[in-house]
Formats: C-alpha cells, structure tokens, sequence
C-alpha cells in the first residue's frame, strides 16, 4: 500500500470554506463512518477494522508521517483508541483518528505495520486499558508484569483484588542457560535491571554472538508509578501540577510542568500575562541546560567506563544552573512552580541579585562548553567510538516517532518550540539545532549545540525582564478556584521537553478531574528505536546508543 | 657475576649465616621485605592515592575525613573490607574460584624478584631477569582465566575472553619493544641494563644527560608505555572490566576478600609494569642527589599517576579497535623498531 503513487501537497493547503476535517474525510472516503471534533484537530472515526488503510492513506496522501501518541480509553458504551497523527514538516497539522471497539470484543485493527511506534503505544494500551490489537507483532503487556490480573485503566478494574503470582509463574532468568532457540554459537544476557549503564532500572534482554549484539528486547515497567491514573485523581487546578516533576526527574521539571500548564490552559482557556510567559520561558530553558548537562555527563560516562573529569564537569556546571533554579523555584527536584494561568511566585528579591547570578553563569558557559569540547568531542578516540555508530536514519526514526534531540541527530529539523510555538519562543532569537550525522556524535552535539541555544535564549529573557516595568509585573491570570471544562471535550497538547515532544492528552467529563489523562513519553519512543540502533552492532555500541538516546525510566514507565 | 651483592646476600651476611641456612634465611627475608615494601606502595595507592588523584582531575574533594588528609581511611577501608561478607555464588568451580585470587597477586609480587630497586634491594639478578619478568608478569592472564570461567557469569567470562585476546595483542609488542632495548645492552640480566644507562648521553651546560634508553630511544619508550598501558588495562584499554559495558568483567563475582586479592593484584602489576618501564628505559633507580630507592619509588608512582591520568581523561577504546590498534599498529611498529635498531646497532658497532 506504501508503494502507492504520492499525491501532491494540495492537502496541506487549506482552501477557504472547507475545513481541515472536511478535506481528510474527503481524502478518506468510506472509510470515515463518523467525525468528532477535539480542541487541537479534527477527529475522524474509523472502523476498527480498516485502521491500516486509513492510517496509510493519511500518511501517504495527505503526509502525516508523525504518530506522536495512541490513547486508549473505557467508555460506559466503547472501548476508543486514538491515534494522535501529525507531521514533522508541519506540526500544526494535525488529525486525530479514532477507533472506537466494542465492549464486548475489544479488538481494533493494530497500527503497528504503517508505524513502528505503535508496537509499544498498542502494548501499552492493551496493558493498561485492555484493547486487543490484531495483526500486531508481539502483544504483551509492557509497564505491568505478564502475571498481572486486569487492566487497570478499564472501568471495572477491581484494585482491591490481591494480585497473586507465585514466583513460578515468572520466568526466571537463571533458571536454563538461555540461549536463542535452536542457535547454540549466541548467548543471552541480561542487562539490567542491575546494571551500570541502564540509567536507572531498565532491564534489556540481549542474545550476544561474541561480542555482538544479535538480538535485544528492553523490558521497562519497572518504574511505573501509575502517572495517569493519579492526575485522572487530582483536579485540574491544583493537584495534578506536582506529578509532572516526577516524570522527567533529571532536572527538566519544569519543561514537564509546561506540558501540563499548556493542556490544560487551552482545555479552559486561560490566557497566561506575558510576564509570566518569560518567566516560564526563563526557567524552562535552564531546566534543559541542566538536562543537557546530565545527558553529557552520564554519555561520556558510557563512553569512558568510569566517573571522569567530564562527568565531573558537567555536574559542577548543572550545580550552578540548580542553584539558580532553587532561588527560583525554592526546591531543587520537585519544582511545583507553575500554575494554571502563570507562574506560583515572582522572581526572588533582590531581583538584582539573581540576574546577575544568571549572567554570570551565562558569562562562564562559553568557557565551560570550550572545555567539553576539547576533552570529548575534539577527542580521537571519542570520535572513532562515536561517529557512524548506533546509526538512525531519519525515514526510522521518523517511523519509530523519534522526537528531540535524537530526531535532530537524524537530520530531522522538528522541535516544537518553533514548529508549534508556545510561551515566548517565537518572540525571541535563538536557532533549532540539527546535525545530519545519525549517529551517537551527532546526538551529542546536538545537545551541546542546545545548551548554547538555550543560553541565548535565557540571555534574553533576563534582558526582557529587567526592563520589565515595576506595575505590570502579573505572573497570574485571573483563573476559577474550581476548573470544570465541559464534558467530551478533548484535547492533546505536546510542548518540547528535555528529551523530546512531550505531550498530554486530556478528556474532560464536566467534573473537576480529567476523566482521561495520557502521558506522551518522549523517552518511551525514543527508547524503542534502540533495536535498530544497536542489532549487529558491538555491545559496547549498543551502551553508547542506549546513552545517547538519554532516557529517563521514570518518563519512560511514568 | 653481578655488579652489586643483592639483597639475600646482603641480609644473611648482616646475619652472619652461611651456606644453605644463609640462603634459605636471607631468601625469605628479602622477599619478605620486597613483598611488604611492595603491598604497603599498594595500600596507598588504592584506598587512598587514587581516590585523591581522580578526585583532583574531576574537580572533587575525595576522602579527608579520617585522619591527616584522609590518610586514615587506609586503614577503615582494609578494616571494612576484610569484614565484608564473602559471597560465594552458586555453580562456581571451587578449587579455581578459590586459587586465582591468589594467582594475580602473586605473579605481579614475583616479577619484583628481579627488579633492582636502588641501594641493593634486589632479590635476584639472574642472566635472564627481563624475561622472567616478562614471564610472571604473563601468569596474572592465567589467574584472569581462572575468574572468567570459574565465576559461572557470562559477564565475568567476556571480561576474561577481552584480557586474554587483549593479552596476546598487547604483550609481544611489548617483549618485542623491550628486546630493542636489550640489543642497545646487550644483555638481558636487569642490573646490566641499569649499569649500561648510567653512561653520560651527552653534556649541556654542565649538565650530563645519560643514556637513559627513553633518551636513546624515544619512539620505543612511547611504544612500550602505550603496551604497558594495555598490559595492565587502563583506560583507554580498560577492555577487560569495562565496567559500562561488562559490570566489572572477570571480578564480577568477587567480593570482601578475594575481591581485595584482586584489586591488590591489579595495583601491583601497575607498580609492575612501572618498575619495568623504569629500568629498561629510565636508568632504574639512578637519579641526581636522592637515594636510589626514592628515585625508584617517584618513578613507579609517575607511572601510576600516568595511568590515573588515561583513566581519567581518555575514553575507552571498544573490543575491536582495540585488537586492531594492537595487531595492525603495534606488532608493527615494534617490529620496525627492533630491526631498525639492530641496524643501527649492527653498523655503530
């Protein structure tokens, strides 16, 4: 189906009269049996089993060659995927195409052929919703062990029921010399979930012919926290801004934060005071400096075997970006510093004071980034580890929803805070970083290229907000004690966090908490582009790739 | 027929014994001392040197808690160690499990036999002291051996494959390398080698240089430190334990004790491969106005600081580079060395 003739751009292009919505049921044909309309697309519904053809005609035809989430949810009547589609040219376009199923045999068409990214997105949602997916390639359950009784996100999920599995019932790794089937030259290991280079309980099963990597699985879940389900528990206006922080915890909560704010300011329409939206900009931009910095540290990590002066060095620069983040925020992890409609508190007194703290911070970066470049990426033996290894296309990358810097490593000029702008961003002056490497050097670049960018942007958010006149200085908008968006209405909003397209997904029921909450883990597809990376490849190749992806196991299993 | 009474003689003629109890007696007492001399060198070198010298490339502190410079945590740190619990995982093949511990450690104190370590410390001289060095410095891959496939891990057997794939890439550059230096000697007994450095090179302003071999031969010191470096795996060659990659390679099962075993033996075979470095190129334990023991004991340790330094400063090659530098660059270049020396050799003398 893939090989049909491409069509023109015409769709992108909007005739007047005609809305978006319109023109894609047109594209589509019969196979559009219903429309819906969310707040950030339209919705066009299909039957669950002619998902494939849509999704390859929107993608083909129309070009939305990006899957940025797949929500599964429980209605009273229906079981309903959606399948958030956009494009990487283009990211305000976008369509939401949904799957409704019937309760009584939940089986949807699966997506997994036109997009790889699926395969997870689906498992996911069969774990935790309980949708069955047909034609996938592998449908286990993937946060949740395989013993689990149910699927909690579905309406009659009984959580009091005591989930009983005798130790049997779980495969044990030492059990049999495992090897793969039939092939007695390979042998299987187990990296993780104890180990020195999975950044935090990532368990990733890997067949080894010698030394190289033939065959590997990442088992995640074991950080699952059940994320959405505890904001599907809080209300919107105060309780659910703390969770994000805890997504992402390697400094970049506020980016977190600001997915949350931005889908549930559009949800109420609640317009932010522009003081306030530099701020944000302010802080968000330093939480991905320190994110940044993490990312180095723990990939020359990887790289050099042990905690070396590199590693030392970016976390004595994140520790002066943390510092001025706690003046801000007053916390150090947790930051809870946005609100719905603004920021908690404004800058800290003497205001002077922490500018100039900022500045001088910013006035030494040059130098600290002069110095990482000359001890790793100027370095040969850096070099001959990282360049044209753990390679990504940008036509996989784009096909497993790779997003951030890994998509830019790939040649892929996306990033949400120019493509689909948000807070101060398209006010200010500052560049998107790409580097059409594809490999683990150009991932790392990439970061270090940021961190530059993020400066200037900073640098001028200071400049912006020194000058700020004393009385307009409003870092609240006007917002309800209680938020009670009306019900059905959907909306799925993504900002650029640290590690890629961040995105929430909410549906209100005309109560004061989200009926559904989903959580696009930018880590969670970018982690799933591992394989590819890293099968033929070197073992030490594959722990190089899996540090340049820069995972958080917390965001991934969220 | 060497040049100095070593230092067994030396001790039973202090003792005033003869014949066999003098050897037997002087023997042990010097290889008492040797080993002593060499493990107290270690016991600074791992609780506490290297901690402070990483600490000071990566901007850190490190201990300075216990006693004057955090000197004291030598000792908690044998205390705690020796207290730890050792953990004897299932399925692993008792008797090897049990020896190479002692293996490691022991090949690196044997090759001090033959070092001359500076007023008259040197247990033994015989005519072929550089390649019994070369041969006990070779019997710690053996002990690796033993871990790797005692151990019943598959991190500890790949870690155990690298050391002995990187052992045979890495160790006849290295022999080759130094036999250039004993064609310049022409003698393989190590107090020789010494004797033959001693001669002035040249004079420059009063100053006389001598014929240290790294000042003879330049290219083949650098050839045989790069060698060395793999020869007791540090970064960049730090193949073997790569502890991203491999948890901790072959001593992935060991632990308290034989864990310290280990790690003892590793610290001695840098002090090893120093101590060999030191007498084939650097003239020994010769050296302006110190003794020369101190000036034996500043230049092993320029080689552990050298090798702290890789460590913290260079990334760590993978397997198959690795082997290639070792198979299609040093063999190479060793070997170019060695015939272009003999040349040279051959035709100034």
């Amino acid at each position: 189906m893939s090989l049909e003739e491409q069509q023109s751009d015409e769709p992108a292009e909007l005739e007047s009269g005609v809305s978006r919505g319109d023109e894609l049921a047109d594209l589509l044909g019969d196979l559009v049996v219903g429309r819906e309309e969310h707040m950030n697309a339209p919705g066009l519904v299909i039957r669950p089993d002619e998902v494939q053809d849509a999704l390859f005609k929107l993608r083909d035809e129309a070009g939305f060659d990006h899957l940025s989430c797949v929500t599964a949810q429980e209605y009273e009547d229906r079981y309903e995927s959606i399948y958030h589609l956009t494009k990487f040219d283009d990211r305000t376009d976008e369509v939401s195409v949904v799957v409704p199923t019937s309760k009584d045999n939940p089986v949807s068409q699966s997506a997994e052929p036109v997009f790889r990214t699926a395969d997870w997105h689906e498992r996911e949602a069969y774990d935790l919703v309980g949708i069955q997916y047909e034609d996938h390639p592998d449908l286990r359950r993937i946060l949740l062990p395989d013993t689990w009784q149910g699927h909690p996100l579905g309406l009659d999920y009984d959580q009091d029921r005591p989930q009983i599995a005798t130790l049997r019932e779980h495969a044990n790794p030492l059990e049999e010399d495992h090897r793969a089937a039939g092939d007695s030259n390979t042998m299987y290991i187990n990296i993780g979930p104890h180990h020195p280079a999975t950044h935090g309980v990532l368990h990733v099963e890997t067949v080894v012919d010698g030394e190289q990597v033939v065959d590997l699985d990442a088992d995640i879940g074991y950080l699952h926290r059940c994320e959405e389900q505890m904001c599907q528990q809080g209300t919107y206006r105060h309780q659910i801004m703390p969770y994000p922080d805890r997504w992402d915890y390697i400094s970049a909560g506020l980016l977190n934060e600001w997915a949350y704010a931005r889908t549930a300011e559009d949800l109420a329409d609640i317009d932010v005071p522009e003081y306030a939206q530099i701020i944000r900009t302010m802080g968000a931009e330093l939480c991905r400096i320190a994110s940044h910095m993490i990312a180095l540290g723990t990939f020359a990590l990887d790289v050099y075997g042990d905690f070396t002066a590199i590693f030392m060095y970016a976390m004595r620069d994140r520790e002066i970006v943390q510092n001025i983040l706690e003046d801000l925020t007053g916390q150090r992890m947790m930051f809870n510093y946005f609100r719905l409609g603004g920021v908690v508190w404004d800058l800290p007194e003497p205001r002077e004071e922490f500018f100039e703290k900022v500045r001088d911070f910013l006035d030494g970066l040059p130098q600290a980034l002069e110095e990482y470049h000359d001890m790793i990426t100027s370095n040969e033996i850096l070099q001959a580890r990282t360049v044209g290894t753990g390679v990504l296309p940008p036509e996989v990358a784009k096909s497993y929803g790779a997003t951030g810097p890994v998509a830019r490593g790939s040649g892929i000029d996306y990033d949400l805070r120019r493509d689909d702008s948000y807070g101060y961003y398209d006010e200010l002056d500052w560049d998107v970083v790409v580097e059409d490497g594809c490999d683990n050097f150009s991932r790392l670049l990439v970061r270090m290229r940021e961190v530059e960018e993020s400066a200037k942007i900073i640098q001028q958010c200071v400049d912006l907000l020194e000058d700020w006149p004393e009385d307009e200085r409003n870092i609240q908008a006007n917002v309800p004690r209680t938020l009670k968006p009306e019900e059905d209405t959907e909306i799925y909003r993504a900002v650029e966090g640290a590690k890629g397209e961040l995105g929430i997904y909410i549906r209100a029921d005309g109560t004061d908490k989200p009926a559904r909450f989903k959580i696009r883990s930018p880590c969670f597809s970018n982690l799933q582009t591992l394989p590819e990376m890293s099968e033929g490849e070197y073992i030490p190749d594959m722990i190089a790739s899996l540090g340049s992806l820069d995972i958080v196991l917390g965001e991934v299993d969220r | 027929m060497s040049l100095q009474a070593v230092l067994p003689d030396t001790i039973s003629g202090l003792l005033g014994l003869e014949g066999v109890l003098g050897d037997v007696v002087g023997g042990l007492v010097g290889a008492f001392l040797v080993a002593n001399i060499m493990l107290i060198m270690t016991a600074f070198a791992g609780p506490w040197a290297k901690r402070k010298i990483t600490a000071a490339f990566g901007d850190r502190i490190a201990v300075n808690r216990i006693g004057p410079f955090g000197l004291l945590t030598i000792v908690t740190d044998a205390v705690r160690l020796l207290s730890k619990e050792l953990i004897v995982p299932e399925g692993v093949d008792r008797p090897a499990w049990d020896l190479a511990p002692m293996v490691i450690p022991f090949s690196a104190l044997l090759g001090f036999a033959v070092i001359p370590m500076g007023n008259g410390i040197q247990l033994a001289d015989p005519e072929t002291g550089l390649a019994f060095a070369f041969a006990a410095a070779s019997i710690a891959s053996l002990g690796i051996v033993m871990t790797g496939y005692a151990s019943n891990n598959k991190f500890s057997l790949i870690g155990a494959l690298r050391a002995v794939a990187a052992n045979i890439a890495y160790e006849i550059p290295l022999v080759i390398t130094a036999a250039s230096v004993v064609i310049f000697a022409g003698s393989l007994r190590m107090s020789e080698i010494v004797a033959v450095q001693a001669e002035p090179l040249l004079s420059v302003a009063g100053v006389t240089i001598p014929t240290w071999f790294a000042f003879v031969n330049p290219f083949a010191f650098a050839l045989f430190v790069i060698a060395n470096l793999a020869e007791v795996g540090r970064n960049p060659f730090d193949i073997p334990e790569a502890p991203t990659e491999i948890v901790a390679g072959y001593q992935t099962e060991y632990s308290s004790v034989y864990f310290v075993l280990i790690y003892l033996g590793e610290f001695i075979h840098i002090f090893l491969g120093g101590a060999i470095a030191a007498t084939l190129f650097l003239g020994g334990p010769a050296g302006p106005v110190l003794p020369g023991f101190v000036w034996f004991t500043i230049k092993i340790w320029a080689f552990f600081l050298f090798t702290q330094w890789a460590r913290s400063a260079v990334p760590r090659l993978r397997v198959d580079q690795f082997l290639e530098i070792g198979w299609k660059g040093m063999l190479v270049l060793s070997f170019a060395n060695l015939v272009l020396t003999a040349i040279i050799v051959g035709v100034i003398a």
